[in-house]
């Protein structure tokens, strides 16, 4: 579903040129649950930046769905994102000033959805990370965790096929980061796509495919699930 | 669109909104009074007269030499000046409309009756008064050469004949001005005096008197020293022959100076130029209250669009278009307007109304809060265009950037 080939970041200001991204090329298949982990600076955020279109890039091809997305203008772009792709923050990002309800609601309005479709879905999502008793709330009102379930109803509510998060679990502790990974393991079995940036390695390994970044390249690629099969049959 | 999230985020940050609403509202209120007393002002100014005010002016005579003879000097100006070419008429008269000097009298239907005197402006004029200031009989007939008075200023007496505006007819007779042809008014002095005419109109002296439309034409001659010649000249001649009337009235006699020569234009402008300069200065206060205005909702915007950089890139990440954001924030902007304009529109009815009471001003038209409310509505719209725009170019990737 995703298909990068040498795509390359080079962050240009006046005083110097940061290549975040030197060659990636990445295939993702429909379903896949991977995590990036690497050391700060390798570039982890602005590849997931680029896969979500959120930011261009220099250079190499980026085909998701088999669209080729560079071409797309930014209406687009935001149009792709609002229908088919997800977005999980290190730090929530819900709007303060609105309640869980409102905040969740954030991406159905920009799809232009009827009011009463949207309470519905709202109410589901909010169901499914178990806050909908709290629906009136306001964010600063809930814990971290929790905060970070309504971010994942939120990414959720428009039924993306494609999930994006950044550090998800890294202002959480453990326990509660054990709760998180959870709830997006059962979002995977359901069928989604996920992408995971984490710095956490056992949470990592619990994925089937961790990517190591190193200084803007893929170090190394780990099918671990796949691995262990073929260990199996071996 | 977002109306109700909008709304509800507005409520939780009530103070900045509270602050600007306070000061759209009260804006709102100045201008809209403001905007009020302009017009009124301008409606005043734009009263016509009465008289043919593009063609005349007048000039004053003052008798000086021992060998000065007043009445024969008057005689001999007023023939040449009706003789002189581009001249349509002439006359002497007292006191010039809307100069802003002249004397004023009350009239009753019974001798002596002091308490239901009806004020009105006098003008003692000579002969061919009509004609000269161009007034327009609408009952009645002109004065005779014969009904005009020659008296010295300290005769109370008058004469006996007077032609009244049409506004005093129906004051005085509450009745037609045709009616009032032949009927006996009195002068304080309780005098009777016949009205033999009515003109439909002629202003007082005094631009602001209540009682400005009053007026009453003796054909009287003052000898008192000083005569005012109010001359009517042809359409497009006034230019050419001031001067020649001026140089022309000089050499005829050497036993006197000559005055104020003016044109009812100028004298026009000079009576209102309080009015003017008001109006003035009331178009530099609302113009600097829509600028601090402006800059106050530029300033709200700018600072909460600030505060909000993370929101914005991660509405974008969730797919806001910058079309989108933009409208977020114009919307926003309505209903911060929205509610100052409201409270502006209660704001304006009542000041308007403690103008009426205190200054004894008329009631505001209606429309002025309507209106009032539209254009603070596009005043903050346009101060927050700029800074919508800027928020909606907020790079989506602010999302995971900022902390
Ligand atoms: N907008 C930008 N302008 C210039 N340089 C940037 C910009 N964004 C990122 N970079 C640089 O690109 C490189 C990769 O940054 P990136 O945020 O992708 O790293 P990361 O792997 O996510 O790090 P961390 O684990 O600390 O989040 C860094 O050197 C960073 O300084
Ligand atoms: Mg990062």
């Amino acid at each position: 579903m995703l298909k990068m080939t040498h795509i390359r970041k080079v962050f240009r200001t006046d005083l110097v040129e940061t290549h975040a991204l030197r060659d990636i090329s990445l295939n993702v298949a429909e379903g896949e649950f991977i995590t990036i982990t690497g050391p700060s600076g390798c570039g982890k955020t602005t590849f997931l930046n680029i896969a979500g279109l959120l930011e261009t890039w220099t250079d190499g091809q980026y085909l998701l769905d088999g669209q080729d997305v560079a071409a797309l203008s930014d209406f687009q772009r935001a149009k792709l994102r609002n229908q088919k792709i997800g977005f999980i923050f290190q730090s929530f990002n819900l709007m303060p000033d609105l309640n869980l309800f409102d905040n969740v609601d954030v991406p159905l309005r920009y799809r232009g959805m009827k009011g009463a479709e949207r309470k519905d879905r709202i109410e589901r999502a909010l169901d499914s990370v178990g806050l909908l008793s709290r629906k009136k709330h306001l964010p600063s009102q809930l814990s971290g965790g929790q905060q970070q379930r309504v971010a994942i109803a939120r990414a959720l509510v428009g039924e993306p096929r494609f999930l994006l998060a950044d550090e998800p679990t890294g202002n959480l502790d453990s326990n509660t980061a054990e709760g998180v990974m959870e709830l997006l393991q059962s979002i995977n079995d359901a069928g989604t796509t996920i992408i995971m940036v984490t710095h956490d390695p056992s949470l990592a390994s619990r994925s089937a495919r961790n990517i190591h970044f190193l200084d803007g390249r893929i170090a190394e690629s780990d099918h671990i699930a796949v691995a262990g099969q073929l260990e199996a049959v071996s | 669109m977002e109306f109700g999230p909008i709304l509800r985020a507005l409520l939780r940050n009530k103070l900045g909104v509270v602050l600007i609403a306070l000061q759209i509202a009260f804006t709102m209120t100045v201008i809209v009074n403001a905007v009020y007393i302009i017009n009124q002002r301008g409606e005043l100014m734009q009263r016509p007269s009465g008289v043919d005010e593009d063609n005349l002016f007048h000039i004053r005579s003052i008798g000086f030499g021992e060998n000065f003879n007043e009445e024969l000097a008057i005689t001999d100006d007023l023939d040449r000046l009706r003789q002189t070419p581009g001249v349509v008429d002439a006359t002497v008269i007292n006191a010039i409309p809307v100069s802003n000097s002249g004397s004023s009298t009350g009239f009753s239907l019974e001798p002596g009756d002091r308490g239901s005197m009806v004020p009105s402006a006098i003008y003692y004029a000579g002969h061919r008064s009509l004609n000269t200031m161009g007034l327009e009989l609408i009952a009645g007939v002109d004065f005779a050469e014969s009904d005009v008075l020659i008296r010295p200023a300290s005769s109370n007496t008058n004469a006996g004949s007077v032609i009244i505006t049409r506004a005093l007819a129906e004051r005085l007779f509450s009745a037609d001005a045709q009616s009032a042809v032949g009927q006996s008014i009195f002068t304080p002095s309780g005098q009777a005096i016949r009205v033999i005419g009515v003109v439909r109109q002629l202003q007082g002296p005094w631009p602001l008197w209540p009682e400005i439309e009053n007026s009453a034409i003796f054909p009287e001659i003052v000898i008192d020293g000083s005569s005012m010649y109010l001359i009517r000249t042809e359409a497009g001649e006034q230019d050419r022959l001031m001067p020649a009337v001026e140089e022309m009235l000089a050499a005829s006699n050497d036993q006197r100076i000559l005055r104020q020569l003016r044109t009812m234009a100028d004298t026009r402008e000079e009576s209102y130029r309080i009015d003017s300069v008001m109006t003035r200065i009331l178009y530099v206060v609302i113009a600097t209250l829509i600028f601090i205005t402006a800059m106050g909702i530029v300033g709200l915007a700018v600072f909460s669009i600030n505060r909000r950089r993370k929101q914005i890139g991660t509405r974008r990440a969730l797919g806001a278009t910058q079309g989108a954001i933009l409208r977020y924030f114009l919307l926003e902007n309505v209903m911060i307007s929205g509610i100052g304009v409201l409270a502006g529109a209660a704001l304006s009815i009542a000041f308007n109304i403690f103008l009426v009471q205190t200054f004894n001003m008329p009631r505001i038209d209606w429309f002025y809060i309507p209106a009032g409310m539209l254009v603070l509505l596009l005043v903050g719209q346009l101060a927050v265009v700029g800074p919508s725009r800027a928020a909606a170019r907020i790079a989506p990737a602010l999302a995971t950037r900022s902390v």
